[in-house]
């Protein structure tokens, strides 16, 4: 059991990497889907019995984070006539080597931290702890504010994967909410990346500056 | 009797702005009412107290008329009433369309919330009334916000106050945590509270200008239109005075204290008058000799601390009630002076000393009922200044002559008092002759006017005030001896320390003489005919009015020997050869404390401010950077503290 939950982790770990290195937009986008996907099948995974709440939390995660939250990004990238992240505050290798150095920090974090038994053997809190940076540089990094929501997204997957540690204290229930929250709040972030487009001509966030006080 | 006061300073806010004759009268009601309370307290009616049975702030109100306060209260009445009496002459509609009705409105705040300050009874509701009094002061100086000059000092002045508020924030909150309620009263019996009292001091020690902290006042009431000045001036740093005596008195203070008011209020004096000397701004002028009065008021305060711990009733009580009737002359004398200055600005549009002169020809009221104040400040007798300064003077002769501990701070304090009275003389002979005498030194000055009817009455009321102190000393005692007892009961007992039916008797003589001489200058004047001429002009063909003594000329001596506190400015071109084309010589006289001390630290403050500022630049990535970096922090905090 705990081979294919840190196969899977480890392909997450590999996706943020993909993130980290693209510059083209769709790439990104699909990176952050997949990644949902993979994220979305470690609840049957972890829970070894087969129920049906959560199969159906698992099948409405991957649904969520796989397609609709893509879809939305897609439309808002068309929206707003943008294809590349042309030029990034982090070059794409500087990306990809920080993400490496932040996947190997978080491997040698994870063993020194006081952990349950029960995790101590997989990749879940390295994996949470890679995926949670790789969206923090993403953040920082980029300049599109699609960009930057896939940052967001990525951070999100991370923090999903923390809430994995809890899945048998927490109920599932408590992880839909959260999946509306962000469904929602990429909603809204569609609507202010097309209102910002119409204001400033570009989804340079750099621009945003004129606002400051 | 304050019922109606309230009633009417509250009907006097109201519809103040709006129709100015019914503010007057309602303003003169309220400020004759707050005086005839005062007055009944004095004439023998018991202390006043009341609680309210409604809660504000959750506190009940607690009112409280005593001695002392009554002593500020009248004060107050006086020079809040004729101020609103002269603010009719000098600050009309018609010249200060819209200024005019906020300074009504704000008048009657600042007189109502200075009743409160003195009258309230308990800590919370004190410092309500203390920032709403701070507050109106504020806005009653920037009255005319279009000047850039009056928005500095009105700045200045309400950053100076909050710094002040802050210490008071602090010492009534310690208060109210040691004792367990905000509760004012007599807590003598608490030694544990002493310490206690430095946090008081440095708060009111603010508002009454003592020295290192009277950076606020010289500009405030320079620049403050001039009935202002006269309250900021009269009644407002009083309220600093008030603060100390009031908290001096019910605190157990430690055995410094006396001590230090008492050196820091000589200190004051000194450097107040002889910063006052160098001025060339009338109203600066007097401003800085408010701060010599208040270190005075402060020297007598110290005195009586340092009797009350000695344990000697005679000097003690003598210092502490010269420090009170100082306090009122000072009122008196100051708002005469202020009003004086007003009538003069009013009358030419300048304060600046250097551009007058010549004005007793034109002004001949205002010419001497300035001269009448000047002689009150500057102590000569036979008027008020006289006999607070002589009290003050024979306490502190009788402590020196004890030999008792407290010699030591009475004697350099003599000497420098000494020293500020004859600086004091110098100020105001300066001030006099440069404004009043000689000759018109520019246009304004000759086409000057005599002030109106208000305003001179105002003044003339001020001015008989001053002689009344000055002929009648014994029968203000009764009120003085009540307000000693409130603040130190073992003190009540009856008699004048000092000999002041004496002194108002040789008073009167002097009048007398005085009035004799010049009656028989006047009769042999007018038998024998005056002679005009000329003076001697050194053989001098065409004599100029820009020839005559500049304010400057006259004090430079005396303003040397304090060059190594002041540092004045100066850039000269001498003249040069036989037939010279042009030389010049400014001077300045800087703001020492404020420039050299507080300037370039605030400037510090402001740098590091101005950098921090650049971290606020608006640029998202750099925000989650700075949050990345703070969760790191935190998380290795953590982490090293779970290793441990």
């Amino acid at each position: 059991m705990n081979s294919t939950l840190n196969l899977l982790i480890g392909l997450a770990m590999g996706l943020n990497l993909l993130a980290l290195g693209s510059s083209r937009l769709p790439s990104v986008i699909r990176a952050m889907a997949v990644q949902g996907v993979v994220l979305g099948m470690l609840p049957v995974v972890i829970t070894r019995e087969f129920h049906w709440p959560v199969a159906l939390v698992a099948l409405v995660t991957m649904g969520v984070k796989g397609f609709g939250i893509p879809a939305l990004l897609r439309r808002a990238m068309r929206a707003a006539n943008i294809e590349r992240e042309i030029e990034p505050f982090i070059g794409f290798v500087p990306s990809l080597l920080l993400g490496a150095i932040g996947t190997i920090a978080a491997v040698a974090v994870a063993q020194r931290l006081p952990l349950l038994p029960e995790h101590a053997g997989t990749l879940l809190v390295p994996g949470a702890l890679a995926t949670i940076f790789t969206g923090f540089v993403l953040l920082v990094g980029r300049v599109k504010a699609i960009s930057q929501v896939c940052g967001y997204l990525i951070m999100e997957n991370g923090i999903y994967l923390f809430g994995m540690l809890l899945l048998h204290s927490t109920p599932l229930l408590v992880e839909s909410g959260i999946l509306l929250d962000l469904t929602v709040g990429v909603f809204v972030i569609g609507i202010i990346v097309d209102r910002i487009q119409r204001a400033f001509d570009s989804l340079d966030t750099r621009k945003l500056t004129v606002l400051r006080e | 009797m304050l019922l109606v006061a309230l009633v009417a300073c509250v009907a006097a806010i109201v519809p103040g702005p709006r129709w100015p004759r019914i503010w007057l009268a309602c303003m003169v009601v309220g400020t004759g009412s707050i005086l005839a309370a005062a007055v009944a307290v004095f004439a023998g009616a018991p202390d006043w107290e009341w609680w309210s049975a409604v809660r504000v702030g959750g506190e009940r109100l607690h009112l409280r008329l005593d001695g002392l306060s009554a002593w500020f209260m009248a004060l107050l009445g006086l020079v809040g009433g004729l101020g609103a009496i002269y603010a009719r002459g000098y600050w009309p509609d018609d010249a200060h369309a819209d200024s005019a009705a906020r300074g009504r409105l704000w008048w009657g705040v600042m007189i109502l919330s200075m009743g409160f300050v003195l009258l309230s009874s308990n800590g919370l509701h004190f410092l309500i009334a203390w920032e709403l009094f701070a507050l109106s002061g504020f806005f009653l100086i920037t009255l005319d916000r279009q000047r850039r000059e009056i928005r500095a000092a009105g700045w200045l002045y309400l950053a100076a106050s909050h710094a002040g508020t802050l210490c008071l924030f602090a010492f009534f909150a310690a208060l109210a945590g040691r004792t367990g309620s905000w509760e004012l009263g007599p807590m003598r019996a608490h030694p544990e509270l002493g310490p206690l009292f430095w946090l008081a001091f440095a708060g009111f020690a603010v508002k009454a200008g003592l020295f290192p902290l009277h950076i606020w006042l010289p500009s405030a009431h320079a620049n403050a239109p001039s009935h202002v000045s006269a309250l900021m001036s009269g009644v407002a740093i009083k309220m600093g005075v008030y603060g100390l005596i009031r908290f001096s008195g019910w605190l157990p203070t430690p055995a410094a204290v006396g001590w230090t008011i008492t050196g820091i209020g000589a200190a004051t004096a000194l450097l107040g008058i002889a910063l006052a000397l160098a001025q060339n701004d009338l109203k600066r002028l007097l401003a800085y000799c408010s701060v010599e009065n208040v270190g005075i008021i402060a020297v007598g305060l110290g005195g009586g601390l340092l009797g009350a711990a000695d344990g000697d009733a005679g000097w003690g009580r003598l210092l502490l009630a010269g420090a009170l009737l100082h306090v009122w002359n000072h009122g008196l004398f100051k708002a005469l002076l202020f009003f004086a200055a007003g009538s003069v600005l009013h009358a030419t549009g300048t304060r600046e000393m250097s551009r007058l002169g010549g004005l007793w020809r034109s002004m001949p009221w205002t010419a001497v009922l300035f001269t009448i104040g000047a002689m009150a400040v500057s102590g000569l007798p036979p008027l008020n200044g006289f006999v607070s300064e002589w009290m003050i003077y024979l306490g502190l002769f009788d402590v020196v002559a004890g030999r008792s501990p407290a010699a030591w701070a009475a004697m350099p304090a003599v000497l420098m008092l000494a020293l500020a009275g004859a600086l004091a003389l110098a100020a105001f002979v300066k001030a006099g002759a440069v404004v009043f005498l000689g000759a018109p030194r520019t246009r304004v000055a000759a086409e000057a006017h005599e002030c109106g009817g208000s305003m001179r009455g105002a003044m003339v009321v001020l001015a008989a005030g001053c002689l009344a102190i000055g002929l009648a000393p014994a029968v203000f005692w009764p009120a003085a001896g009540r307000a000693v007892a409130a603040w130190n009961p073992p003190w009540a007992a009856g008699a004048p320390p000092a000999p002041l039916p004496t002194l108002g008797l040789a008073n009167a003589v002097l009048v007398t003489l005085a009035l004799a001489a010049g009656a028989g200058l006047w009769a042999s004047a007018r038998a024998r005919g005056l002679r005009r001429s000329l003076t001697w002009d050194c053989g001098y063909a065409s004599p100029a009015a820009r020839m005559q003594y500049t304010g400057g000329a006259m004090a430079a001596i005396a303003v040397g020997w304090f060059g190594w506190i002041f540092g004045a400015e100066r850039r000269q071109r001498r003249p040069r050869g036989p037939f010279p084309a042009g030389a010049h010589r400014i001077e300045r006289m800087p703001e020492a404390v404020l420039e050299r001390l507080i300037g370039p630290v605030a400037g510090a403050v402001m740098q590091v401010a101005g950098a921090a500022r650049q971290l606020q630049h608006g640029r998202l990535q750099y925000y989650l950077v700075y949050l990345a970096g703070g969760l790191t922090a935190l998380g290795t905090l953590v982490l090293v503290g779970e290793m441990k």
